[in-house]
């Protein structure tokens, strides 16, 4: 993994007025998988149609192993993308929308023939060769749009949130099937998509992006559990934002006073002033619920449920604290049963995420 | 009988409206009387034995030969060109896109024979171009010159078509084909034509039509080169021969009418055009020099060759004697307002006609779209019918049905403005269609639900949409009514003559500055009443719905 494979370098773009890319910098190691997640309209496609040699690059750099592809055309670049419509010819049937790459590149007809066998048997699609691809199902079109890409043995994989055309369950399970194919084939790939919950799932580094910068850029976890800021904190997951001042400042620990109470940080993960004010990111399932009041009763928060989700293996509650809503999941109500009324909740020491700067 | 229980459910259910039931009554009656009968009448004119006969008849036959060879040749030019147009304004960066896109269409607000008019003033025996300013003592009077102004005035229709086909094709495939490695002339040949083709098909076939039908070019430029229409024209004019006309204008009638079928059932069902939602922005590959520019040459040639149809009516309104005498005059343009009833017809009945035929059309349209009836499939046919049949074949249905009794309209305005009305129905009824069928009636129910009653929802919601296809209607409708010639040539006496009807006496005549000076003030007509739908309506006016 050492190596990098990819190197985003200072992207600039912009169409007209409209800066889509503002100094893009990434690097991805080959076999990654890395995802670009963001709100629509954050630069996240823009980024990967670059990549891809649709748009022209002017200012900024990208390297694909050593060379340098700002002047590399599309198909020269060895990396195929996977569009979010799939883009599959309607006046091929799908044997030809496979072999199409193959045979634009004047491969001898018996390695096309064995190459696109190999990749519908590897996608689970055989037998489809001679249909249209109106007559195939969504997942199916989703598998032929990837088996085209993969046919032409790419260096570099690009997903245009391919599945956000299909309905829940087949998303989900084209889902891990993506992840699985993209492991054992070790191919770099790199994948644009708004859905939090993907992103956390498929990769292996994420770049949060909005208004055309990359916000923040890390591993799943990193990005779960140490967003950057509110933006990050927010985009992925449920957050609860709770503002305080410091009274108390250590290496070891830090006292924060909010509106009700005061609470104690153990570890905390920046060395703030006494004096200043900062944002914590909680988690909901980091914080635990109780009927009546617990012994231990450091960071525990009277409150009152106003509303309750039971989504089977967790209730999620909303607790309301002097006028402020928290978000508290509950795993395994098995026994405890839904709580109502009045309740305590208690924030994990060490598990609140001071976010750095506050927007 | 379940098969009739649900029409006859929906009659109930309209026998209780009693102002719907007397306006479907209404409209159906007028498709009948005015669509249905003089076609009838065309066919049923003549025996079976003129029918019969046509095979030996040489001057039929030779017109059927060159009305074929003209169909063959001018659609191919004109398809062609028009593709040339489209694929430049659609996926190419060449300069003045605007321009020439502006200019090309231009023809399709003009009057159809002006094209052949002006080149015989450019390029005829005492052509300002060849004869004036190359000395050449040639003529493009005959089959060439009428295949050259064919190919000028209806290219614009296949170019129209064909944009919007260039443009519905998803940016996406494109770029997935350039992706795998298909650049330039490869990614052409292998993605953006096979999938344009279909479209290509349908304004081939539409075009086929338009020329096949087109009497305004032949009559004024090919001379002896006589092909159906001018020839079915010949047999009134010439001997009397009315049969001769119609068993003419029935042999027209077929080819037009399959090619509609297979243009309207078949064709358009093959197309790949999705609508897929989301168009992404767009860069277009940097088009390659040479294309670039052999393209832009092209169609710049091309532009220039509309251009002077204007140029050459201009100079012919104010020129006193075209050929021979270049002074400049204000005669004609005078003469115009001094002692002509025809452009004040022209204007007057192409009002009328416009109105009544979007205000006819429109009903058709809503009630077709939103009203179960019986006999609702004939109406919808009916309606369309009219674009496939050539104004020759209605002219003459017309002339044969309502000069005599029980319905005799000779001579009148009203056998001119009803023609004008039902020929253009087709129009403003595919308009109203399209309308209705974007108004989708959820947002009707939606309203209802909120609260609004039947009365606010039309005011509000599909009331604002109606009117601006009605102006786009109207305004095709009007454009058509006071530039056509073929379906008022039958019907023009001194009592009720129009413009385009003097325009071409005047012609064959050789009164080039009359001829020009009643084009020119035709033309600022109709190009002042576009303007000003513009200006009302703004952009979202959509006109030739194909």
């Amino acid at each position: 993994m050492g190596e990098y494979h990819i190197r985003i370098v200072n992207v600039n773009k912009s169409f007209g007025p409209v800066e889509a890319l503002k100094n893009v910098s990434i690097d991805i190691p080959r076999g990654n998988f890395t995802t670009f997640l963001g709100p629509s309209g954050c630069g996240k496609t823009t980024m990967l149609r670059t990549i891809a040699g649709f748009y022209e690059l002017k200012e900024g750099e990208i390297y694909i192993g050593e060379r340098l592809i700002n002047r590399v055309p599309s198909h020269q670049r060895n990396a195929i993308m996977v569009f979010q419509d799939y883009a599959l010819f309607p006046h091929m049937n799908i044997g030809e929308n496979i072999a199409y790459g193959l045979k634009i590149k004047k491969i001898p007809n018996e390695e096309i023939k064995s190459r696109v066998e190999k990749t519908t048997s590897y996608l689970g699609i055989q037998g489809l060769e001679k249909r249209n691809p109106g007559q195939i199902s969504g997942g199916q079109q989703q598998r032929v749009a990837l088996a085209r890409a993969l046919v032409m043995e790419p260096e570099v994989l690009l997903l245009d949130e391919p599945l956000s055309n299909l309905d829940a369950k087949l998303r989900m399970n084209i889902r891990a099937e993506l992840r699985q194919i993209q492991k054992r084939l070790g191919i770099t790939t790199i994948y644009v998509t708004h859905d939090q919950a993907e992103a956390l799932a498929l990769s292996d580094q994420i770049a949060i992006m909005d208004t055309g910068r990359i916000i923040q850029s890390g591993t799943p976890w990193e990005i779960y559990y140490k967003p950057l800021n509110e933006f990050v904190a927010d985009f992925v997951g449920t957050a609860n934002l709770i503002t305080g001042r410091v009274s108390e400042s250590s290496d070891k620990y830090l006292l924060l006073d909010i509106d009700a109470a005061q609470i104690m940080i153990e570890e905390p993960n920046l060395s703030v002033d006494t004096g200043s004010t900062v944002t914590l990111c909680i988690r909901p399932e980091t914080i635990e619920i109780f009927k009546g009041m617990p012994e231990d009763k450091t960071n525990v928060l009277k409150g009152k449920i106003v509303n309750y989700i039971f989504e089977g293996s967790q209730i999620r509650y909303w607790v309301e604290i002097d006028q402020k809503k928290v978000v508290v999941d509950s795993f395994d109500p098995s026994e405890k049963g839904i709580y109502e009324g009045e309740v305590a909740i208690r924030f994990h020491p060490k598990k609140m995420h001071i976010l750095y700067g506050k927007e | 009988m379940s098969v009739c229980f649900p029409a006859s459910r929906y009659m109930r259910r309209i026998l209780r409206e009693p102002f719907l039931l007397l306006i479907l009554t209404g409209i159906i009656l007028c498709l009948l009387i005015f669509v249905a009968y003089p076609m009838i009448r065309v066919f049923s004119y003549p025996s079976l034995k003129d029918f019969v006969q046509v095979p030996q008849n040489i001057r039929y036959l030779r017109a059927i030969r060159n009305s074929l060879l003209m169909v063959v040749l001018s659609t191919s030019t004109a398809t062609l060109i028009g593709f040339l147009f489209a694929y430049t304004i659609t996926r190419t960066d060449v300069p003045l896109k605007k321009v020439l896109k502006v200019i090309s269409i231009l023809p399709l607000f003009s009057p159809p024979f002006m094209v052949a008019f002006s080149y015989l003033m450019m390029f005829g025996k005492n052509g300002l171009i060849t004869a004036q300013l190359l000395g050449l003592r040639v003529s493009i009077f005959g089959w060439h010159g009428l295949w050259l102004s064919e190919t000028i005035a209806f290219f614009p229709v296949a170019a129209l078509i064909m944009e919007g086909v260039l443009q519905s094709i998803a940016p996406s495939l494109e770029y997935a084909g350039r992706n795998l490695g298909a650049t330039g002339f490869k990614l052409f040949r292998t993605i953006t034509l096979p999938l344009a083709r279909p479209g290509v098909a349908g304004a081939a076939l539409l075009v086929s039509i338009l020329i096949l039908s087109d009497f305004g070019n032949p009559i004024m430029i090919a001379g002896d080169f006589s092909v159906l229409v001018t020839e079915a024209w010949m047999r009134v004019e010439g001997w009397g021969d009315v049969r001769g006309a119609a068993v003419l204008s029935s042999i027209l009638l077929l080819p037009s009418l399959i090619i509609f079928m297979i243009q309207r059932y078949w064709v358009r069902q093959r197309s790949y055009v999705t609508i897929t939602g989301k168009i992404t922005q767009v860069e277009k590959e940097p088009t390659r020099w040479y294309i670039k520019w052999t393209l832009f040459s092209l169609c710049s040639i091309v532009a220039v060759m509309i251009l002077l149809v204007y140029v050459a009516l201009l100079i012919g309104a104010f020129v006193k004697g075209w050929g021979f005498d270049w002074t400049l005059t204000t005669n004609y343009v005078k003469s115009i307002f001094s002692r002509s009833p025809e452009l004040m017809h022209s204007l007057t009945f192409a009002v009328i006609a416009g109105f009544a035929s979007s205000l006819f059309s429109m009903t058709a349209a809503y009630l077709v779209s939103r009203k179960r009836f019986l006999l609702r499939k004939f109406v919808d046919f009916t309606c369309i019918l009219p674009a496939a049949i050539p104004g020759i074949f209605f002219g003459i249905g017309y002339s044969i049905a309502f000069t005599r009794p029980p319905i005799d309209l000779y001579g009148t305005a009203s056998i001119i403005i009803l023609s004008m009305i039902f020929w253009n129905v087709s129009m403003g009824y595919q308009t109203g269609i399209g309308t209705f069928q974007q108004i989708s009636p959820s947002l009707g129910e939606a309203a209802a639900n909120l609260g609004a009653s039947s009365m606010k929802i039309f005011r509000q919601i599909e009331a604002p949409l109606i009117k601006t296809s009605f102006f786009s209607a109207f305004v095709v409708s009007f454009i058509r009514a006071i530039t056509t010639l073929s379906v008022i040539v039958f019907l023009s006496t001194s009592r009720n003559v129009v413009a385009t009807f003097t325009i071409m006496n005047l012609v064959s005549d050789g009164f080039y500055g009359k001829a020009a000076a009643l084009t020119s003030f035709l033309l600022v007509i109709a190009f002042a009443v576009l303007g000003l739908a513009k200006l009302v309506i703004g952009k979202r006016m959509e006109l030739f719905r194909v």
